[in-house]
């Protein structure tokens, strides 16, 4: 079985895509003023364009508790303490700023889904671009990378308002988000366009939320969709979350959420090393 | 960054064509079976299965059991064609044998994965198909049954 050598495939399309590496990060780099736009490099599930310095890292933990929140009537739901006692999908993610505005990591899922992605800041949102524009790659593999990989190409794309918060359209496609062979399926990729939007309502607290709708392709299930609030405390961010779905890694994403009658709890909570 | 573009894109494309899940491994004891009526008419009606799943043909022909109760012969690919494609059942009259472009109502599925039964799970007194092997079968009915 022909399979895809991720770490080939990730140098070659950071070495391919970026332009040539500067020798030393300048000591004032404007990357690593914090941006109450876009203070993190997620929004739930998808990507911002926040760039990551050159040489520094971030990680993240997600959780997606196996509970429906509907499930019984309130005194069960607060008997479980809202879910918190049930299983979870868990997910530890690391990222790291390559060259200035190349960033690339890791993302595991506890199916046992892994996740490598890059992502390289073409424009900012300055001067003449009313936008800022991230390109997007990434391929997860089930159980532990060894089988039904699913790569995805894409564009993240932001504008924000001043202190206010910023908006988002991630057009993605994702090849071999069916995990059956195309011999045997009418559809074997997803064309997604995630949308989202981060407000900030506090001086350290935010709204966010996405919904990500398959337009084209293999489209199982439901749209996918999230909301939460969260908390920047320091290099922190707290983040508690509703979701119709465990998916977070974009192959999950395009798979779609199970039913739009069950809402699930989860919490992300990420730290930058800068 | 027209060059860059061209070898991410060509990158992105060898990438992807190593990522589709193997038929092979849908096809289980038939790793050469595809969504063909030919392919099919060889791996599963003419030739059993090592781990005990019989060929159709073993009954269904001229002088035995399959063709004097039901009236199937599948002794010729042309023949098990014409007997398979558009035909109604004989046990069960209102529906089809095969029908092109639905699996779901085409009684040959139904035999073949045991459900919703009239008469007995095919192949008779043998191991049944597996459930790749069926829904390739099935994915060949939903193509349309074509005749390649």
């Amino acid at each position: 079985m022909l399979r895809p050598a991720p770490f080939v495939v990730l140098a070659l399309a950071c070495a391919l895509v970026a332009p040539p590496a500067f020798a030393q990060a300048p000591q004032d780099d404007p990357d690593r003023d914090f941006s109450f736009e876009q203070p993190d490099f997620s929004l739930i599930t998808l990507p911002t364009t926040l760039r990551l310095p050159q040489f520094k890292s971030s990680f993240r933990v997600t959780h997606r508790f196996n509970r429906p929140l509907g499930q019984g009537d309130v005194g069960d739901l607060a008997g479980d303490l809202f879910g918190l006692d049930a299983g979870a999908q868990i997910g530890l993610e690391y990222r790291f700023g390559l060259m200035r505005g190349l960033q690339a990591g890791i993302y595991r899922t506890s199916d046992k889904t892994i996740e490598f992605f890059s992502q390289y800041n073409l424009l900012q949102q300055a001067g003449a671009s009313p936008v800022a524009v991230g390109v997007l790659a990434s391929i997860d593999g089930t159980n532990n990378f060894r089988d039904s990989y699913s790569p995805a190409l894409g564009v993240a794309i932001s504008r924000t308002i001043p202190r206010v918060g910023a908006l988002y359209v991630e057009p993605i496609w994702v090849n071999n988000s069916n995990a059956s062979p195309s011999e045997l399926v009418d559809d074997n990729d997803t064309f997604l366009i995630g949308v989202g939007a981060r407000v900030r309502i506090r001086p350290t607290v935010y709204l966010v939320g996405e919904i990500v709708p398959r337009v084209a392709g293999y489209d199982p299930g439901v749209t996918h969709g999230t909301f939460g609030i969260e908390k920047r405390a320091g290099g922190h961010m707290f983040q508690l979350n509703f979701s119709n779905s465990f998916g977070s890694t974009i192959g999950q994403l395009a798979r779609g959420g199970l039913n739009n009658d069950d809402w699930y709890l989860g919490f992300n909570i990420s730290r930058k090393f800068f | 960054m027209t060059k860059r573009l061209g070898a991410a894109i060509m990158l992105a494309a060898a990438c992807t064509a190593g990522c589709d899940e193997k038929l092979s491994d849908v096809a289980g004891p038939t790793p050469n079976l595809t969504a063909t009526f030919s392919s099919i008419y060889q791996e599963i009606l003419v030739t059993a299965d090592p781990s005990g799943r019989q060929a159709c043909i073993r009954c269904h022909r001229p002088g035995r059991s399959g063709f004097r109760e039901v009236g199937m012969d599948l002794s010729t690919p042309d023949v098990a064609y014409a007997h398979l494609v558009g035909v109604r059942s004989v046990l069960r009259p209102g529906a089809l044998r095969v029908a092109p472009g639905d699996p779901g109502n085409s009684f040959l599925i139904h035999k073949l994965e045991g459900r919703d039964l009239v008469g007995v799970r095919m192949p008779q007194n043998a191991d049944p198909l597996t459930p790749g092997q069926i829904q390739i079968i099935a994915r060949w009915i939903q193509r349309g049954a074509p005749r390649d």
